[in-house]
């Protein structure tokens, strides 16, 4: 299955050595790095409650980051995840507010995350309209929707039962951070593995090509937007259960934070590079280092200068790296 | 610019048909439906009340179409409206520069962001859009870590003539948004530079070839965005008397989607000065037209990004149908 | 070798942010825009009746004569969509109904945003209303609108989150800042002790009326409990989620240095609440702080809040419709010293042209349930 190479797909990325100096392997040294950079100034920063509650109240970012990173990968951008996590976040209160079965109130939002998506992809592949475009349009609808549909009411008085990211599996596995390595686990090994998943990337990379192939670039794109979706929709969840109260407005700057974490993870806007695993690394590193930044005192008026310094500084890095590797000058 | 065949026997002449032109119309018929709802919206009074509040999006929409045109992207505008504004305030307070020297420094630490920009862009090769995502986020903390959460206000009268003064009659900040749209229109349109924008945009790897000198180009353009951005700042602190570091939020959003309305591809190559106009003015006129029809804030938003798809889809659709499918 | 060289950038870049932040931590953020505090008496003498000011309101320029006439008002309140202006805009609603001449919408934007509240205000000046009620994300970026409304005839009154005085005819205010600073760290005292560290959760550093609270609760602690630990202030927007995440970081940061947490917005109450729930702290970390009894039942109710210490801000749009009201009706004059409100009968002018709405209002688990907001 691997031999042959999808264009696009270049065959280093599959070698167990290259790895190691790959996005991924960064990242994971930087989360450990950092964890224990300030853990030497602050321990209780390393305790298991603090740890597990970084991963914990970040994990919704890493599972929209899974998606957000196919369609990057695929060649193309979203800019209306963040509202639509909203839109789903209250359809799915309103439901359990309103005595749907939990597994009504749970599931309804994902099928409309995966049927929105799934529209503005088949607006894109067959309309040819850019998906800048698209996405910044229905962010506009969307949020203006939600404020007009709920009139800006919040949701409370959720039942017990509603809150997924408060259970745990066989008491010790909580959902969240559940969700998130197994939909990172299953998203990696579909990419990779599977005939559909490495369309994607040729998609991405070469779409002329890949339509030579025998891929159907527009079929795959569809297909990317509904699958990320889904993982929006999960993403939605998650976010709505963690607490007792739903805004019903839109999380402000979710978008971006998604698409920083997909681009920190080493997914290129050149479409045909990356992985979910990057961009899962990447939402931890950043959801650690906005935690480690209180932690060791950094003024807060500062925070947000640091955290976007770190940013260009990985993004700068990954590009530096890369070029290293391709053979011949970028065209871009 | 295309030569195209004449071979078609069209009656309808070309220029009709550009995307430019239909916007234009389908704006003149979205005025007229709006001002029969309400008297005082096509009052010139009103109109150049809209002129003013657009300007600030404006100046910034001017070299977005450049930048778009060249296949490029700049989301950090917001964040350098809002630094530019706090270090306006700043170099006049803290610094202690006269106020006209703070002003200028302003502009300057804009064009400043905008290079770093093309720097990284031209020399590091990071794509724009990352690029530009990685400093929205730093040129904002950098407003915030600068102003220290500290407004800056009480200026002299003399300060307020751009935001909220006239000239003949026309709001002052409209005067130089229309100097900007010329001098960028001309530019466009008639110099080489104009021209090598098109052809970056259109293919990259043949404009170097040719010996256009592609790097620095494209450093002019992102240094212009900045600086085009502190100018807006400019216009804002005027206008709106105060400095806040949370100043711009947004603007991006606003000016692609005046630049991509108005008729330039997303992917490079094509676009008008004239088209981003066109684009401004729709989306201002129309959310105005609307608020005054009694048409609440949340549905505003959902009309223009309708609007936005919508046209979108029928100038890519006139296109094909242009080039043949 | 490029990598090299790029790795060890990045990594003194890090070591000089670390270095840096930590540097800077003496810099705790300590409130409002070099503006003096009043901290009030430690105990519980009320304040001082300060000597009467002079009107120092605008006044519209050709203002119809509407006086009993039905009238039509909007309100821009900083943003839509968050408990606290639900809350006031039903306010106006309940006194527009029980008046019967007014007709009151609600408009705004989504963001707090200053400029766009700017245009919403504008685009209803263009439209002709009789009177504009706003709630101001800046109080210097919203006078040159409001002075512009003022020069059209249409009466100003201002609730909430005040501008430049010239730039409204009158502001209702909730309570003074110092009292709400004095009623914040009471509440705190008591339920936590006087030598405990407290931290702080709230929007931005730059929304005027958390900025200033702040910076009275800080002049009022160092005065009165000059023993209570002041450990941190953190920003949390208006977003619940990144509230709570916030809260939780604190919570494990400080350990048992952190004895109470307050919430200075309708958001980040409740989410600080939920934090100190999921971290089993009900009866270790007190929570005080602004909200909406809505959003406060589960951990009232739960006797994990004790408190949620502020005003009825149905009743501040309530007097805000009532001001306007009055004013349109001639009832309500520069140099006036009270004004009739309907069920909260008379209102005092204080600092010129603030109408008082009165003490601060606490929501306990004995009456939480009879509110719906």
């Amino acid at each position: 299955m691997s031999a042959i190479p999808f264009p696009g797909v270049r065959a280093s990325e599959h070698s167990v050595i290259r790895m190691l100096g790959s996005q991924e392997a960064l990242l994971a040294l930087a989360i450990i790095g950092v964890a224990i950079l300030v853990g030497l100034d602050n321990a209780r920063f390393l305790a298991t409650r603090n740890l597990s509650d970084i991963l914990l109240g970040n994990a919704y970012v890493a599972v929209a980051a899974i998606g957000m990173s196919m369609i990057i990968i695929s060649g193309n951008i979203d800019i209306s995840v963040g509202s639509l996590i909203g839109v789903m976040a209250t359809i799915s209160g309103s439901l359990a507010v309103a005595g749907a079965p939990i597994v009504v109130a749970w599931g309804l939002p994902l099928i409309v995350g995966v049927l929105v998506m799934a529209l503005q992809g088949a607006i894109v592949a067959y309309l040819r309209i850019p998906s800048i475009v698209v996405t910044l349009g229905m962010l506009s609808i969307l949020k203006g929707g939600l404020i007009s549909v709920t009139g800006g009411k919040w949701i409370t008085d959720l039942p017990e039962s509603f809150h997924l990211a408060d259970i745990e599996l066989f008491g010790i596995l909580p959902m969240p951070v559940l969700l998130m390595t197994v939909a990172t686990a299953l998203a990696a090994i579909w990419m990779r593995y599977s005939a559909r998943g490495r369309s994607i990337y040729a998609t991405g990379g070469n779409p002329e090509a890949a339509r030579l192939c025998g891929i159907s670039p527009q079929r795959t794109v569809v297909m990317v937007f509904a699958i990320h979706g889904f993982f929006a929709g999960v993403a939605a969840l998650l976010f709505a259960t963690q607490l007792k109260v739903i805004q019903s407005t839109v999380p402000p700057n979710l978008e971006l934070t998604v698409i920083t974490a997909a681009v920190v993870g080493g997914v290129s806007i050149l479409g045909g590079v990356g992985t979910v695993v990057g961009s899962t690394l990447a939402a931890v590193l950043i959801a650690e280092i906005a935690s480690a930044l209180v932690f060791i005192n950094v003024s807060p008026y500062w925070i947000h200068a640091v955290q976007g310094a770190m940013i260009l500084a990985t993004v700068v890095a990954d590009i530096l790296r890369r070029r290293r590797r391709l053979a011949g000058a970028l065209t871009r | 610019m295309t030569i195209l065949a004449q071979s078609e026997a069209s009656k309808v002449p070309l220029w009709l048909k550009r995307h430019e032109t239909l916007l234009a119309a389908i704006l003149v018929v979205a005025l007229a439906i709006l001002g029969l709802l309400n008297e005082r919206f096509l009052t010139l009074d009103n109109l150049l009340n809209q002129g003013r509040f657009l300007t600030e999006v404006g100046l910034i929409a001017l070299p977005m179409t450049f930048v778009i045109i060249t296949g490029g992207i700049d989301l950090s505008v917001g964040s350098i409206v809002g630094l530019c504004a706090i270090m306006l305030g700043y170099s006049w307070k803290a610094f202690g520069f006269p106020l006209p020297l703070a002003i200028a420094f302003a502009v300057g630490v804009g064009a400043l962001a905008g290079f770093v920009n093309g720097l990284l862009i031209t020399r590091v090769r990071v794509p724009p859009l990352i690029m530009t995502i990685a400093t929205l986020a730093l040129y904002r903390g950098l407003a915030e870590g600068v102003s220290q959460a500290h407004s800056v206000r009480n200026y002299p009268e003399w300060f307020f003539s751009m935001g909220q003064g006239q000239w003949l009659g026309v709001p002052t900040q409209l005067l130089l948004l229309l100097v900007g749209v010329v001098v960028a229109g001309v530019a466009l349109d008639r110099t080489t530079f104009g021209r090598a924008l098109y052809v970056i945009g259109n293919n990259e790897t043949a404009a170097r070839f040719s010996g256009l000198p592609v790097d620095a180009i494209k450093l002019v353009v992102y240094t212009l965005s900045g600086l085009m951005a502190g100018l807006s700042a400019w216009v804002l602190v005027s206008r709106v008397t105060t400095t806040r570091s949370d100043m711009g939020i947004g603007y991006e959003l606003d000016v692609i989607a005046a630049v991509v309305l108005g008729g330039t591809s997303i992917f490079g190559g094509s676009g008008t000065i004239w088209g981003t106009v066109v684009g401004l003015v729709m989306i201002q006129l129309l959310k105005n037209g609307l608020a005054l029809t009694g048409v609440k804030g949340d549905a505003t938003i959902i009309v223009i990004g309708a609007v936005l798809i919508a046209s979108t889809l029928i100038a890519s659709s006139l296109q094909a149908r242009r080039e043949g499918g | 070798m490029k990598l090299r060289l790029l790795t060890t950038v990045m990594t003194g870049i890090f070591g000089l942010s670390l270095a840096a932040g930590a540097a800077k931590a003496a810099d705790k953020w300590d409130g409002a825009d070099d503006l003096p505090t009043s901290p009030l008496a430690c105990d519980a003498s009320p304040a001082a009746a300060p000597s009467p000011k002079p009107y120092d309101g605008g006044q519209p320029t050709g203002a119809a004569d509407k006086s009993g006439k039905p009238i039509t008002v909007v309100d821009v309140p900083k943003l839509i969509g968050i408990g606290y202006f639900n809350a006031t805009s039903k306010g106006m609603q309940d006194a527009a109904k029980e008046l019967g001449n007014v007709k009151i919408t609600t408009d705004g934007p989504t963001e707090a945003k200053i400029d766009e509240q700017i245009k919403f205000i504008d685009n209803y000046i263009t439209r002709g209303v009789d009177g504009v009620l706003f709630a101001a994300n800046d109080p210097v970026a919203i006078a040159p609108v409001l002075k512009k409304a003022l020069s059209k005839g249409i009466h100003v009154v201002g609730y909430d989150a005040n501008s430049t005085p010239d730039a409204r005819e009158w502001f209702v205010n909730q309570a003074q800042f110092n009292g709400i600073g004095k009623a914040l760290i009471d509440s705190m005292a008591k339920e936590i002790g006087e030598d405990k560290g407290f931290a702080i959760v709230t929007s931005t550093f730059t929304t005027p009326n958390q900025a200033r609270w702040i910076a009275e609760m800080q002049a009022y602690a160092a005065k009165c409990h000059p023993k209570m630990k002041w450990l941190e202030t953190v920003e949390a927007q208006e977003d619940n989620v990144l509230s709570f995440n916030q809260a939780t970081t604190l919570i494990n940061k400080y350990g048992d240095k952190l004895s109470g947490l307050f919430g200075m917005t309708s958001v980040a109450t409740p989410a600080s609440a939920e934090a100190v729930t999921k971290a089993n702290l009900c009866s270790k970390v007190a929570v005080v702080g602004l909200a909406t009894p809505n959003a406060m039942k589960p951990y009232v109710t739960k006797d994990c809040v004790k408190s949620v210490v502020l005003w009825n801000p149905v009743d501040l749009g309530y007097a805000a419709t009532y001001v306007m009201r009055a004013v349109v009706d001639g009832k309500l004059k520069a140099g006036g010293t009270s004004v009739d409100a309907g069920k909260l009968g008379k209102l005092n002018v204080v600092n010129g042209s603030e109408i008082l709405l009165g003490s601060p209002f606490i929501f306990t688990k004995a009456n939480v349930k009879d509110f719906d907001f």
